[in-house]
């Protein structure tokens, strides 16, 4: 084999050419060919040249199919690819995306969160280092949904999208729900599904924030400490009450739930106690504007009600750590959970469903 | 030799949009019916009152229409763009501040264009490229609009008056040019 025959050398050259084509995130990508997208065509039912995306400000419709491309692109198995359809669906019904946030100086970025039993079909990560990095399907799917937004939107960096600095993990933020150590219900019953239903459920955030408290048995006080990251006054925007989450791991969890608190147990707890006074938001610059606390106010709430904190539960039980996180702007989830649908072809086997 | 990798970038065929004319500029201000479009950004609509003071009291407009976009990343819709030509002979949009609204006023100026009213944009320079890059998009290269400094937000509204005073010769020429206010 002479050195140009090195099908290495040759995939090496199809991917830089996808570089110079402005294709890629900044990472290699892996080209399609069109036998790649009909193999991906045939996990779902749907019409290749269905529009499930569109800015119309901007003259762009996505396509089934040209989602296909990109989740290829991404890394994608093709049997991921109902997940990544679900994923899209999901971000698409959250008002925080009809608003410009993709081209936003805040730089959001899509925090997905599956259900049921396709997390142990597809290998998603619910447990140990659930945010990342190391795990394919967790990994590529999120990052199809930022490649579908880069080349079927033609919202890029430093152009059409406008980010400050961005968020660290953008593109990257797929997590299974650890449902076989949570207390509670899955998030995706929460979001209107029957148990078991393979799903996605999808916010805007703008930060994760680490609560490492390994340090008391009360429930109390670990709930404080959350409230206490909940009540940052950076994430403050003002008008009106921007909101926060919890991806709680799994032993604070367990602790809340031996403590007797259900979810929105939880919920109402962190609405009471995550406040700030006027006079530590007025240290900040940030007392003023309409919305705000009055001058009297010593406990102004700093989230906007109990049903607006969303509450998942994902990680490794090893250590008493949770992340806090910050939904964009406005926004919270808006509680509906979209399930995975294949086509009957494609459809795992009772078989393929045992977990590994 | 790659011509064998699909293009992530087609999708569903987008509108066919030519390049926007610009509206026919009036020689003079004095006497016409200025029309405000607010993007709801926070000190756009005291700019543009500010604007709407200066170009009353030194040049002889009348304002006759303020409108707010429902929507800071959309267009205006066309019932307000219809009232726009109904009631005004020109029009000033602004002030693109952000990373949608910035593109999404220089849109706005386009459709007013092309519904016969001339219109000026005011952006503020931090957004230049998203504005340039949705003049593109709409068929339109080269659309010119005006920049402030970025950033407008945080003004007070004295700050918010110094620039309407800085920005009112280029709003003025770019509504009554008669070379149009775009480069080809």
């Amino acid at each position: 084999m002479t050195t140009l025959e090195d099908p290495v050398r040759t995939a090496k050259e199809a991917i830089r050419y996808c570089y110079e084509q402005g294709w890629t995130d900044g990472l290699p990508v892996v080209p399609a060919t069109v036998d790649d997208v009909e193999a991906f065509l045939a996990t779902t039912d749907r019409d290749p040249d269905e529009v499930i995306g569109a800015q119309e400000h901007l003259n762009r419709r996505v396509t089934v199919r040209q989602a296909a491309v990109n989740a290829i692109m991404a890394g994608c198995e093709p049997e991921y690819f109902p997940v990544v359809l679900a994923a899209w669906d999901a971000l698409n019904g959250e008002p925080s995306t009809n608003g410009g946030a993709w081209q936003s100086t805040s730089g959001p970025a899509p925090l997905l969160v599956v259900n049921g039993p396709v997390r142990q079909r597809l290998g998603i990560n619910c447990a140990g280092g659930v945010f990342g990095p190391g795990f394919r399907a967790n990994a590529t799917i999120a990052r199809a949904i930022g490649l579908i937004v880069r080349n079927g939107y033609g919202i890029k960096p430093q152009e059409l999208e406008q980010a400050t600095q961005g968020v660290p993990g953008r593109w990257q933020l797929l997590i299974g729900e650890n449902e076989e150590l949570s207390p509670w219900e899955p998030l995706s019953v929460v979001g209107g599904l029957e148990p078991g239903v393979d799903a996605v459920s999808a916010m805007l955030i703008r930060c994760c924030e680490y609560v490492d408290n390994r340090h008391t048995e009360s429930a109390e006080a670990v709930l404080q400490d959350f409230a206490d990251s909940l009540a940052r006054i950076g994430a403050y925007l003002g008008l009106r009450h921007s909101t926060g989450g919890l991806v709680l791991g799994p032993e604070h969890a367990a602790l809340l739930a031996d403590a007797g608190y259900g979810r929105a147990d939880v919920q109402q707890w962190l609405f009471e106690h995550a406040t700030r006074s006027h006079a530590e938001l007025a240290a900040a610059g940030k007392a003023g504007g309409p919305g705000g606390p009055a001058e009297t106010d010593e406990a102004f709430p700093m989230l906007p009600s109990p049903a607006e904190i969303p509450v998942i539960v994902a990680g490794a039980a090893n250590a008493a750590i949770s992340m806090v996180f910050r939904p964009f702007g406005w926004a919270t989830w808006s509680g509906r959970s979209v399930p995975v649908r294949w086509s009957a072809q494609s459809r795992p086997t009772t078989l393929q469903e045992v977990s590994p | 030799m790659f011509d064998s990798i699909v293009d992530p970038t087609v999708g569903a065929p987008g509108d066919d949009r030519g390049r926007t004319s610009l509206a026919t500029r009036p020689a003079r201000l004095s006497g016409l019916r200025l029309g405000l479009l607010v993007n709801t950004k926070r000190n756009a609509a005291d700019f543009l009152e500010e604007l709407s003071a200066l170009l009353e009291s030194e040049y002889g407009v009348t304002t006759v229409l303020t409108r707010t976009k429902p929507s800071i990343v959309h267009p205006a819709p066309p019932e307000m763009l219809e009232e726009f030509r109904g009631e005004t002979d020109v029009v000033v949009v602004g002030v693109g501040d952000c990373g949608s609204c910035s593109a999404s006023a220089v849109a706005d100026g386009l459709q007013l264009e092309a519904a016969g009213i001339p219109a000026a944009v005011i952006c503020s320079d931090a957004f230049r490229v998203s504005a340039d890059a949705m003049a593109d998009l709409q068929g339109t290269p080269g659309y010119e609009y005006v920049t402030t400094a970025h950033p407008v937000a945080s003004l007070s509204r004295e700050g918010v008056r110094e620039r309407a005073v800085q920005a009112l010769p280029q709003i003025v020429g770019m509504l009554t040019r008669s070379s149009a206010a775009v480069a080809s």
